[in-house]
This record gives structure tokens, C-alpha cells and sequence, in this order.
């Protein structure tokens, strides 16, 4: 990169503004209506999106979609469509499936909303969710334990620990993506199942790019390198089957696979080789010059103002090895998304569409040629931040969540829930699946408001009147020890610029020793809750109806939660089995003996202490030698 | 009819004081009730009060509160509590409620102490009977025991069960032996274990028949009361169905007990013995254990024959040590009963040591908790430790009254050896 441009590009530089004439559907677009899928020209098509983030991060979306007909998927043709995941589906009868595995924390606070509209994202960790057909809920559960079995051993997952304790059936949180009217309703059976502690790692991505044609080879996913993925700040991968129906056409079955990652570019340009961060010669920092101690020998870091320039062969530590030929030609592999005031290099052999109004660079690649993207430094190296970067949209929704209270007995969840608009209610599900050791106590559910502009606490009275406006629908399923998890979901309204503080209380139960989890002290993770905001189907904004078949505006996910339980002491099951039984020994012993034994005087009855008992082993022995004696 | 008058009056004095104390504490103290709700002391998973609100909710809601892992309790507190207004709105009522309840248990006890059976039975009087306390001392010492006053306050469901049990124990003393039967079906509906108390309430109630209507006949007797037992069981049970509709909560309330499937710690020596035992033998621990504790009826009530109120007593202590999920509550129940034995109370030979370990758990219990709970700084074994020190003195307790009594039976016999040393045999 310190080389000279003109000597390390051996490029044409092809700045084509040509409109764009595609539909690309990219991962902030908001129509999310099947019929944008399809493409007749081939069935597979893959493209990344690169969206640099305030605070030198970057955004990188990865997609890959490839469709199957019914009839070559009932008739076990696999060409694009992998044919391991597809054996699978049809052996566990599952029409739609969505697996999601997660790591990291989206700042939404300076990220804005959430790629693909949080659509293709799950809770840390591992969640999936599918539709099964069953002719009843126990035959649909089997088919369930069979599919996390299947999917488990397919991704190197603990998929397997989805057991009853960890599956619920969400009413109004998920809505079908595919086409399914050609089955009874009454018999599509929907679960959920999430394992929060699992840590999605290198094994996971393996499998994930075997499903691709290209394996990972060739074309956009021959950047993903398990270092860098996950390393990134936050990262998502996602796995999707619909089926999908346009007009009179065959119903197709598509998979859509993503992979989304945020990366910190300062960390990401650190060499393989030498990864420790060393620290910067003192002339090279960037200085707060505004600070009123700044002066030759005292400086104020700069947050952040470095490292604003990346290649994508450095972000990504490997090149780009072309395109897929397997791909449809007409979509362009390669977008990023930076103001057109910035200038982009590029080399290889590629053609660059600009369209300057969305700030859209998209980049078509021959297969042969290895392609790299520069984003040089800004001209101005005092630029603002926010005209480097194509500004982030704020999300309809701010959501955190986190426990309160202190000790091991007993604990409360708040989440806290803000409406940045400043005009439109916000309408969404509050979906929160409890571990069934949280037995949560719904009596003390309240939602509160606190409206933004009052700084200080609001007066304590309009609590009960604001929840009963709050929260318009309550799902709930108790939790049952051992055998399910709570299911809460929770229909709310959020009005402009204000924030709901939804509060509940727990208590932590002490399990059986054998049912804690070798490092027992760390905690238990408690799953993310999901929040899918709903769409704005009605004249009246403030109560579109969760029942409605329309997808999401958007969703987005917690952080998971860490639940210390007490703990036993593991070292002494046998102690306490003994000190316990000699505790009721004692007691039956003292009855018993009270009970069964007759009062004499003190000096009645047979004569105990030492010298009788002498007197009378010594009348035993002395009778024995004789014995002996006698007989020798 | 002047004594009777100062008795009303004293006994209006009392039952006044008793209420004004707790209605006191409720509306001064307010953070307190909640406080003692939380007491692993006090509220046990089949007694606490706040699991009984989150069943009301439910139930008022249209879910089945035993489809559940937190509620426990009888079905038939589920329409009681809601008739009352909304705890969170108007908690008056509801407080009420169990001071009412805690005055109608110390007035049933007050019967049975002025009954004078605690000293002479049918078949047996003691010669040291004179010297006892009135009901209203003992009915005081009920009232304004520290246990049943936290108890009253962190509003334990097991109140309701102390005073169908001490109600059983005065209908029976009172030769009504079908009121007794009923208030103990009514007990053993709300908590299963007083069903053990049925055979020592059937010989008191058999002794203390009106002798006008008196069935002779000790089978005919026994028959008679297990029926009516029985039917009021049944009857409870079945009006139960009808208001939840299923039979599932036959699981979530006796079962629980059965089973022990919730693990929260108590004063009771099953929880950490079953969260420590190895899987494979936790069914056959669970029948030793709940074996153990019924093994107790059929000895006292062979071997103290002639005086079954101090089987009932003995007992009580014994379910206070050794039920599934005791409480102080247990605790109080069985001190409210020993006061009767106040003759006997000399020939104890421990009492000392007996208070001493009673203070000791009591002041170190909750501190212990607080170790492991709260500060970290302890585990689990210290509470552990204190509740077996804790079933140890009750244990002593309950063996040296068990003594005092059978000494005071045979210096009948041995008039001569009063005050003698003794030995057994």
C-alpha cells in the first residue's frame, strides 16, 4: 500500500456512471417481498456488500441464493442446492428452515440499522427456527429432535442440545418467508430453539461454504477466512429455505445463505504473522488539536481517525479469486457503499458501475483475474467522520436488556426500549424465551414510560395506568421444571421519542448437582430476546395487528444475559449423604430407644460400667479356656 | 361467672394485642412483609406468598397456574384470594385475613389447653397435672412467639394449615370427633402430611367421645372417621377439579411434595440431600425418607396409647424436623403445643442445651445464608450445617419431651422414685 499507486496497479480504471439498471437487493433495501429473488437467468447468484461504519469499522455482507424446482427437489436432483441439507429437509419434513449462528454485540448506537433489516441475524450464539409439516404436535416435536440432530452433525454444532427445555412455539414473533398455501395451515408446526452459550467458531464456517457451488474457491467467498470472520466485532451467518412461488411458474425451493460481519479495520490490518498492536511513534499519532494542553509534547489521542483507508486483500487477509462462474453474470459481485465524493481504487480485471445518488459502486469480475479494492485515505485527513461513510439510518428501535438486583436467590430483567422516531409509534413483539431455573413471577411485570425530554424520573403514579396501555396482548407459557421454558411474548407500543422500561422478577433455582455444567460458577446464558417490530399495515399507526401476514419492518436481538444460580458444594456428595443420615439416625435412635426401652431406678436392673463389663469378659474368657481346655 | 367474664375480658385483651402487634407491623413496617416473604425460613415453594400471587395471576388470567413450575399450593386458595381485593392495590384485607386466622389457631388452642387433656386423658392422670399454665398463657405464648408472628407476616399459606390442625386437635378434645375429622381432611387437603396425624386424633377423639352418643365400638369408630376423612377429601378434591379443570394439579401440589422436584433450600434436611444425591437412587431415598417419616405414628401411638394428644404434640415436632419442606411456621405449631406439657417440662433433661442450639440456628441460620447467598464468601455447606444443627436441637427436643412424658406415666406406677436418678433398660 506504501508503494507508489501507478506501480502497483496494473489495472484500467473503468468509471463507467452508468445507472444502474438492476434490481439489487442489497442489504439495507427494504422490500423483502419473495418475488425480488427470483432471477431466470440462473439459479445462483451471490454478492457482497461493503458499507464502511463510523468509527472505522466496516460492514460487509456477504449473500448467496440458489434455487431448486420441487419437482428436481422431490426427485433428489441436487445441482445448486446442496444435497446434504436438502436430504435432511425432506427426511425431517421441513418446508422452511432458518439457522442462525452469532457472535458480537451490533452498536446500533453508532451503526444504525441493522443489516438486511435484522432479518438474517439470530441471538448470540446458535438459533434456529422452522416450519414443519405434522400430522401432531408429537410427531412434529420428533421431527424437530430429528432436524437438530441432522442439522448438528451437518455444522458441527451442539444443534442436539435443542431439547424440549430449549424448543417453544412462538405465536405472533415469526411470520413464513416462503409460499406454503399449498399446505393445511392446521398442520405447519412452528419451532423455535436457541443455545445462547454455544461459540460459533471455524468448524461452524466450514460446513457453512461446502453448501456453496463454489465451496468457497472461487468468488466473493473465497474472502472468508475463519481468522478474520471471526474476529470481527460482530458477525452473523445465516442459513435460509423458503419455497418460493411467482404466478403460475413452479414453486421453487430457495436457500439463501449470508454472512454479515462488522470489522474493526485497525484490527483487521494488523499482519497475520505479527498480531500484537504495537504502540504508534509519538510524531505519527493523530492529535486532538483543540484540547487546550495540546502542544509539541502532549497530546490527546484522536479516536479513531486512523485507519480509514483499507485494501479489501488486507481487511480480509486473502485476495478475491474472482468471480464464481457458477453465479448469474448479470449481478455484480462486488458493492460499496461510500459517498461519491471518495475515491476508489480497484485492481483486476472488472467494470464499475456508479450510481451516485444511493452511493452505490458495484464491481462485475471476470472468474480468471484476482481482484482487490482500495479505499484510499481522505484527501482531507481532518475530515469529519460522517462524510466518509454513507450516514447509517437509525433504527425504528433501540433495545437493551439487563438484569437488575444482586445475590444468588432471586433477581429481576429490565429491558429498556426507545423510540428515536419522533412522529410514528413504534408496534412490536417482545419475545423472550427463560431457561425454566428463572421462574419468573408475570404478576410483577410493569411497563413503565419514560418520556425523553423529562430528566427526571417520572412521577411513580402513572405506572399502573401506562402498562395497561403499554402492553396490548400477553402470550404466556409457564415454564415447567425440567421440561420446557417460559415463553413470554409481549405485544407493545412504544409512542414517539420516549422509551418503555419493561421490568419482571425471577427467582434462581438450585438445581441437582448433576445438572450443572462443569464450570457451574460461571453462569447460565440466558437467550436474547427478539424484538420484531411490526410493519405499519393500517390507517392506525399505533395498533397494526400482530395477526397479519405481512413480514417484519424490522428485527433485532439483545445481548444474552449471564445468570449465576447458587451453587451446592460439588466435592461432597457422600458427606452429605452421610452427615444427613446421621442427622436422622440421631433422632430416630433417641425416639426409638425413648420408645422401647423401660425406666428402672439407677440401681436396679443388671449393673453396667467398666468393672462389671471386666468381670464379665473375664467370666467369658476364663469360661472359653476351660472350653479349650477341656477338649485339648 | 365472674371468672368467666375476666376470661372474655382477658381473652379479648389478647386476641386484640395479638392483632394490634401484626396489623402494627403491616402498616409500619411496610418493607417487612415482603422481606419475610422472601425468607427461605419462612416461605417454602408450597407455602410462599408470592408464588401464591403469581398463581392468583395466572388463574385470573385463564392459564392454568399448574401447568407451571411455580405454584404449588391447594386449588381452593386460588377463588379465596380472589374474592379479596388485588394484594398490590389493597393489601389491608388480605393481612387481615391472616390475623384472623392466626387468632382463630390460638383460640382453638386456648380450648384444648383449658380441656386439661394435656394432663389427664381418659385413661391416664398425671400426678403432677395442677401444675399448668392457663389457656390464655398458652394461647400468649402462641401469639407472641416470634416464629408465628414472622410467620403471620411473610404470610405463609402453612398458617392456614396450623390452624385446620390445631382446629382438628380442639374439635377432638371437645368430643366432636367429626368436626375434628373434617378440620383434618381440611389440613391434609392443604399440605398432605397432617394425613399422618389421623390416627392419634382418632384415639383422642375416640377417649373424648360425648358419652350420650358414643360409638363403643373401636373399629366401627376408626371406620367412621377414616370415612369421613375420606369423603371430605374427595369432596375437596373434586370441587378442586371442577375449578381448575384437570387433574394436573394433583402433580404440582402433592406430587412436588412427593418428588421434591423443587430444590430451594429450607430449614428441612431433604433439599440438600437430594440436590447432592446421584440420580440413580434419588427415587429410593425419596421413599426412605417420606418411609421415615410415617414410621413415627404407628410406635407413639402404640407406646403413648394413653395420652394421644402428646403423640399429636410429639409428632408435630417430628414433621417440623423430617417433612419435605419445613418451616419455622412447623416450628411454631409444635411450640404452641409443648407449653401444655408444662408438668412434665421439670423432667426434661436437656433444656438448656435444647434453647441454647435453638438460638444459635436462629441467630447463625440467617447469617450463614446471607454468606452463601449474598457476600460469596461462604458455600452452600454453611447453611447446610446450620439446618442439621437445627434438626438436631428440635430432635433433642422432641426425644426429651418424649421422655418427660413416659417418666411422668411410669412414676405412676413408681410413686417412690421422684426426683430419683433412673436409667433405662
Amino acid at each position: 500500500m506504501r508503494q507508489p499507486l501507478s506501480t502497483l496497479f496494473l489495472f484500467f480504471f473503468s468509471f463507467l456512471s452508468l445507472p444502474l439498471s438492476l434490481s439489487l437487493t442489497t442489504p439495507d433495501s427494504d422490500s423483502q417481498a419473495p418475488q425480488d429473488y427470483i432471477h431466470a437467468e440462473t439459479d445462483y447468484q451471490e454478492q457482497l456488500h461493503l458499507r464502511p461504519l463510523p468509527r472505522a469499522a466496516l460492514l460487509a455482507s456477504f449473500s448467496f441464493r440458489s434455487n431448486t424446482t420441487f419437482s428436481e427437489f422431490t426427485s433428489r436432483n441436487f445441482r445448486l442446492f446442496p444435497r446434504s441439507l436438502g436430504q435432511i429437509l425432506s427426511y425431517a419434513n421441513t418446508r422452511e428452515l432458518h439457522l442462525r449462528f452469532n457472535l458480537g454485540r451490533w452498536d446500533a448506537e453508532s451503526w444504525g440499522s441493522r443489516p438486511w433489516n435484522g432479518a438474517r441475524e439470530g441471538g448470540t450464539g446458535v438459533e434456529l427456527w422452522a416450519w414443519l409439516v405434522a400430522d401432531s404436535e408429537a410427531e412434529a416435536e420428533r421431527k424437530w429432535v430429528v432436524l437438530t440432530n441432522a442439522l448438528s452433525g451437518l455444522f458441527c454444532a451442539s444443534l442436539n442440545f435443542i431439547d424440549s427445555t430449549r424448543t417453544t412455539r412462538p405465536v405472533m414473533s415469526f411470520r413464513p418467508e416462503g409460499n406454503h398455501n399449498d399446505v393445511d395451515p392446521g398442520k405447519m408446526h412452528l419451532l423455535h430453539g436457541v443455545l445462547p452459550h454455544e461459540v460459533v467458531c471455524t468448524e461452524n464456517l466450514t460446513p457453512f461454504l461446502k453448501l456453496l457451488p463454489c465451496k468457497g474457491k472461487a468468488g466473493i467467498a473465497s474472502l472468508l477466512d475463519g481468522h478474520k470472520l471471526f474476529d470481527a466485532s460482530w458477525q452473523s451467518m445465516a442459513i435460509d429455505v423458503r419455497p418460493i412461488c411467482v404466478g403460475e411458474d413452479e414453486c421453487v425451493l430457495q436457500i439463501e445463505q449470508t454472512i454479515d460481519m462488522v470489522l474493526d479495520v485497525d484490527r483487521a490490518k494488523r499482519p497475520r504473522e505479527n498480531p500484537i498492536p504495537r504502540p504508534l511513534p509519538s510524531h505519527f499519532l493523530p492529535c486532538d488539536t483543540s484540547k487546550p494542553y495540546h502542544s509539541h509534547d502532549t497530546c490527546f489521542p484522536l479516536d479513531h481517525t486512523r485507519n480509514r483507508d483499507w485494501s479489501l486483500t488486507q481487511v480480509f487477509g486473502r485476495p478475491l479469486k474472482g468471480a464464481c462462474p457458477l453465479s448469474n453474470p448479470s449481478i455484480p459481485p462486488i458493492c460499496l457503499h461510500v459517498p461519491s465524493s471518495r475515491k476508489v481504487f480497484f485492481a483486476g480485471v472488472a467494470a464499475e458501475q456508479e450510481n451516485e445518488r444511493e452511493n452505490i459502486r458495484c464491481y462485475h469480475l471476470s472468474p480468471e483475474e484476482e481482484f482487490n479494492l482500495v479505499l484510499p485515505p481522505p484527501e482531507l485527513p481532518d475530515a469529519d467522520e460522517l462524510d466518509l461513510v454513507v450516514p447509517p439510518t437509525p433504527p425504528p428501535l433501540y433495545a437493551e436488556r439487563s438484569f437488575t438486583g444482586y445475590g444468588q436467590e432471586r433477581g429481576g430483567v429490565q429491558a429498556l426500549l426507545h423510540n428515536p422516531s419522533k412522529a410514528e409509534h413504534v408496534s412490536f413483539i417482545y419475545f423472550e424465551t427463560l431457561p425454566w431455573f428463572m421462574r419468573i413471577y408475570l404478576h410483577t411485570l410493569t411497563a413503565r414510560l419514560i418520556p425523553n425530554n423529562s430528566t427526571t424520573s417520572p412521577p411513580k403514579d402513572i405506572k399502573v395506568k401506562e402498562s395497561v396501555d403499554l402492553i396490548k396482548k400477553i402470550n404466556y407459557r409457564p415454564a415447567l421444571d425440567r421440561a420446557r421454558p417460559s415463553h413470554l411474548e409481549l405485544h407493545l407500543t412504544v409512542p414517539p421519542l420516549s422509551t418503555v422500561q419493561l421490568t419482571y422478577t425471577f427467582d434462581k433455582t438450585i438445581l441437582r448437582y448433576t445438572e450443572y455444567p462443569p464450570d457451574a460458577n460461571r453462569g447460565f446464558d440466558v437467550p436474547a430476546a427478539i424484538i420484531t417490530v411490526l410493519p405499519d399495515d393500517s390507517s392506525d399507526p399505533s395498533a397494526p395487528s400482530p395477526d397479519s401476514n405481512l413480514q417484519p419492518r424490522y428485527s433485532l436481538r439483545t445481548t444474552t444475559l449471564l445468570c449465576s444460580l447458587p451453587t451446592p458444594d460439588f466435592s461432597m456428595p457422600y458427606n452429605v449423604i452421610i452427615f444427613t443420615s446421621t442427622a436422622i439416625a440421631l433422632a430416630f435412635g433417641g425416639v426409638f430407644n425413648i420408645l422401647v426401652r423401660r425406666f428402672v431406678a439407677a440401681d436396679e436392673g443388671p449393673v453396667v460400667g467398666i468393672a462389671a463389663l471386666k468381670r464379665r469378659l473375664m467370666l467369658r474368657i476364663g469360661g472359653l479356656l476351660k472350653k479349650l481346655g477341656v477338649k485339648a | 361467672m365472674d371468672g368467666g367474664k375476666v376470661t372474655l375480658g382477658r381473652a379479648a385483651g389478647l386476641y386484640a394485642g395479638a392483632a394490634v402487634l401484626r396489623l402494627a407491623i403491616f402498616s409500619l413496617l411496610p418493607a417487612l412483609p415482603d422481606l419475610l416473604t422472601g425468607r427461605v425460613e419462612i416461605s417454602t415453594p408450597v407455602t410462599s406468598f408470592k408464588r401464591l400471587q403469581e398463581g392468583l395471576f395466572l388463574y385470573n388470567h385463564n392459564v392454568s397456574p399448574y401447568d407451571g413450575g411455580v405454584y404449588h399450593q391447594a386449588p381452593l386458595f386460588l377463588p379465596l384470594f380472589s374474592l379479596l381485593p388485588s394484594y398490590a392495590t389493597f393489601p389491608f384485607l388480605t393481612n387481615f385475613l391472616y390475623v384472623i386466622v392466626d387468632l382463630l389457631s390460638a383460640n382453638a388452642l386456648w380450648k384444648i389447653a383449658e380441656s386439661g387433656e394435656a394432663g389427664a386423658s381418659a385413661h391416664f392422670t398425671s400426678p403432677r397435672r395442677e401444675k399448668r399454665w392457663s389457656g390464655f398463657v398458652i394461647a400468649a405464648t402462641f401469639l407472641f412467639n416470634p416464629f408465628t408472628v414472622a410467620t403471620c407476616i411473610g404470610r405463609s399459606t402453612s398458617v392456614f394449615t396450623t390452624c385446620a390442625i390445631l382446629h382438628a386437635v380442639a374439635k377432638a378434645v371437645s368430643g366432636a370427633p367429626f368436626g375434628a375429622m373434617a378440620a383434618l381432611a381440611f389440613a391434609s387437603y392443604l399440605s398432605m402430611y397432617p394425613l399422618l396425624l389421623l390416627p392419634p386424633i382418632m384415639l383422642l377423639a375416640y377417649d373424648r367421645q360425648n358419652p350420650t352418643r358414643a360409638i363403643r365400638s373401636p373399629l366401627k369408630f376408626s371406620l367412621a372417621c377414616t370415612t369421613t376423612v375420606a369423603l371430605i377429601s374427595a369432596a375437596l378434591l373434586g370441587m378442586s377439579y371442577l375449578l381448575t379443570g384437570s387433574w394436573e394439579f394433583l402433580a404440582a401440589t402433592y406430587g412436588v411434595q412427593l418428588t421434591l422436584s423443587d430444590l430451594t433450600p429450607n430449614v428441612g434436611l431433604w433439599w440438600y440431600f437430594f440436590i447432592e444425591m446421584f440420580d440413580s437412587f434419588r427415587s429410593f431415598f425419596l421413599a426412605v425418607f417420606w418411609l421415615h417419616l410415617s414410621c413415627y405414628v404407628g410406635g407413639l401411638c402404640v407406646r403413648i396409647r394413653s395420652q394421644p394428644l402428646a403423640v399429636i404434640t410429639l409428632l408435630l415436632g417430628i414433621f417440623a424436623i423430617f417433612k419435605p419442606y419445613p418451616s419455622i411456621s412447623d416450628t411454631s405449631l409444635f411450640l404452641a403445643l409443648v407449653p401444655l406439657y408444662r408438668h412434665v417440662l421439670p423432667l426434661m433433661r436437656y433444656s438448656f442445651v435444647i434453647a441454647a442450639v435453638i438460638l444459635y440456628c436462629v441467630l447463625l441460620g440467617p447469617a450463614f445464608y446471607h454468606l452463601w447467598i449474598y457476600a460469596g464468601s461462604g458455600n452452600a455447606n454453611f447453611f447446610y450445617a446450620i439446618t442439621l444443627v437445627w434438626g438436631l436441637g428440635q430432635s433433642l427436643l422432641v426425644c426429651d419431651l418424649m421422655f418427660a412424658v413416659l417418666r411422668d406415666e411410669w412414676e405412676v406406677e413408681r410413686p417412690e422414685m421422684v426426683g430419683k436418678e433412673i436409667r433405662q433398660i
